[in-house]
């Protein structure tokens, strides 16, 4: 026995750790050991049957809208601001009373020329008086006549000369042009108000097509106190108006990745109704959420899908789904990034719809991040929106399942329309016509705010 | 690897419950498989070479004795499996426990196996357990 010392004796330990060293897994590890290949032999086997992320999806939903984001930390070349400057808009910027008191506009207005006059979004700073052509005022000037009312009105603005003149001289990339006006557009007359829509498209096409051409209307009120002139002249003007409160509107005009930019920085913080109009935003993000709210069998498709710190998750593996048991599953979605229309849940739940081949999956709700679900610890905290999904077919295959929000004119724009202004009240002459002159010239060619691919498939 | 260690452990049905699938098949299912097959190798190789063998042992070498590491390995597999699901912090579910059966009976199996295998090398204990 004693001529075998010590090595034998060491000959058990030896062979054990051997057989342990390459052995374990942990999810820690599994990033490493994707990217370093075959290194130990437990590398040689990952998943063979997952399929690559979202490949049978793509479709049209991975063209420019997941560019745009790219040059986001870039501010803006330019913003040129126009204020309108017509009789129309006297009322909104009244002289000063004696007790001091100033209308909500010229509170509004004020500050926010400010704004564009401080921020950091943006390179170069221009403000214009629009009069039957833009005048180049400083800050200081265009600011005093905010505050203290309009030295020199001008007789009228015809709409869609400023919009010809705004596309011809001022359209630049990283440029956007904002326009600050009643937008009461009085045709000639009456026999020009059923082209409203066409004036409005032609003066913003006359310069030239600029298929990324984007513009975002936000409306307010405000308190006017002045002379009121209806688009329909044969009404008459109205002297010390008003008692109701009268709209304006900020229209930023410019390509669609700078309108979108500018909006984020200086217009979305404030509460406003407003409608977009080719204005294309970067794919919000989002994950399937194995753990929150899930019913039924189904787990991660996605290759490496053990891993703890992936951030996203897009493929669903149902094992097993039938009616007495369906399989649901959430969707955490990120819309931070969105302009506050996109946001609310009432327009999600409109508008939020799901495509998918082959199957009966159908969205079941669409709710906003709670209290709890932030405070959780879960990946649920990370998401501001969850639209839930149910289905009770398991797939025979990979198959493309695609969330898809609609760009949906929103309904204010009908409230705040009115065929007849000669009562002064919180509407505007033909405001949807107006805004119909903004939709892409082929119809059907709206592109949806965002669409989402996820992959159904079955489960191994 | 992953596949092989994954078809043995579902023997008993898929993983429960179904959100922690992945992690199963890819982390917990290879970490318990090769544990066990290297824990049941290293306690064979311990009774028939260390103590029946190197240390000269004579009185550790009856089917009794066997047995003891028997249980002692099906034991270990049985930890062995709840430490690694709980390092893995997947959701508690009964069938953590199932798996660890599960684990337990298989590493007394590879012990079984083992044991015929490699019992002729011990000098003591070279016809036990049979």
């Amino acid at each position: 026995m004693r001529h075998f010392s010590a090595f034998p004796r060491l000959l058990p330990a030896l062979g054990l750790i051997l057989l342990l060293l390459p052995g374990c897994y942990s999810r820690s590890d599994m990033k490493s050991e994707e990217g370093a290949t075959a290194t130990s032999k437990s590398t040689t086997e990952t998943p063979a049957t997952a399929p690559p992320e979202e490949a049978p999806v793509a479709g049209p939903a991975e063209d420019a809208s997941d560019v745009v984001s790219g040059t986001a930390a870039q501010p803006l070349q330019a913003v040129n601001v126009f204020l309108e400057v017509s009789g129309s808009m006297e009322g909104f910027m009244p002289k000063t009373g004696a007790s001091g008191e100033n209308t909500k506009f010229q509170q509004h207005i004020a500050q926010l020329l400010s704004e564009i006059n401080r921020t950091s979004s943006a390179r170069q700073k221009t403000f214009y008086r629009i009069k039957e052509k833009p005048y180049k005022d400083t800050y200081q000037g265009i600011s005093a006549t905010v505050r203290s009312g309009i030295q020199q009105p001008a007789k009228s603005t015809d709409i869609p000369s400023v919009l010809d003149t705004l596309m011809s001289q001022y359209y630049q990339p990283g440029t956007v042009s904002v326009l600050i006006s009643d937008f009461i557009y009085s045709p000639k007359n009456a026999g020009a108000i059923p082209y409203i829509k066409t004036d409005i498209t032609d003066a913003l096409t006359r310069s030239g097509s600029h298929p990324d051409r984007a513009v975002s209307v936000y409306g307010y009120t405000s308190d006017f106190r002045g002379t009121y002139y209806p688009a329909l002249v044969a009404a008459g003007k109205k002297t010390n108006c008003c008692d109701t409160e009268i709209p304006y509107y900020i229209w930023v005009v410019g390509p669609a990745d700078a309108v979108r930019r500018f909006d984020a920085a200086l217009l979305e913080q404030q509460p406003s109704k407003q409608a977009h109009f080719g204005v294309t935003y970067p794919r919000p993000g989002y994950s399937l959420l194995s753990k929150y709210q899930n019913k039924g069998s189904w787990y991660y498709g996605d290759a490496g899908a053990s891993k703890r710190n992936a951030d996203a998750y897009r493929v669903v593996a149902v094992s097993d789904a039938s009616v007495q048991q369906p399989v649901e599953f959430v969707v955490g979605m990120n819309l931070g990034q969105l302009p506050s229309q996109y946001r609310e849940v009432g327009y999600l739940k409109q508008n939020l719809t799901l495509q998918g081949v082959d199957t009966d999956a159908k969205l079941l709700d669409v709710t906003a991040a709670t209290d709890q679900t932030k405070a959780s610890s879960g990946p649920e905290s990370k998401f501001t929106h969850f639209a839930k999904i149910r289905l009770t077919k398991p797939p025979k295959a990979a198959r493309p399942l695609v969330l898809k929000l609609q760009d949906q004119r929103p309904a204010w724009v009908a409230q705040w329309t009115t065929k007849n202004d000669a009562t002064p009240a919180s509407k505007t002459f033909a405001l949807s016509s107006l805004l119909d002159g903004l939709e892409p010239q082929v119809e059907g060619d709206k592109r949806p705010v965002f669409e989402l691919p996820l992959t159904l498939q079955p489960g191994e | 690897m992953k596949a092989l260690f994954r078809s043995i452990y579902e023997l008993i049905g898929a993983p429960q419950p179904p959100a922690d699938t992945p992690v199963y098949r890819d982390v917990i299912f290879p970490n318990i498989g090769l544990l066990n097959l290297g824990i049941s190798l290293a306690m064979v190789v311990v009774f028939y070479y260390l103590i029946n063998r190197a240390m000269g042992v004579a009185t550790f070498n009856k089917g009794r004795h066997w047995a003891i590491f028997l249980v002692l390995n099906g034991l270990i597999a049985f930890l062995v499996t709840v430490w690694q699901t709980s390092a893995q912090q997947v959701t508690d579910h009964s069938y953590i426990y199932w798996l660890a059966t599960w684990n337990a009976i298989l590493g007394m199996f590879w012990f079984f196996l083992f044991s015929v295998l490699l019992k002729r090398g011990s000098t003591n204990a070279s016809t036990t357990p049979f």
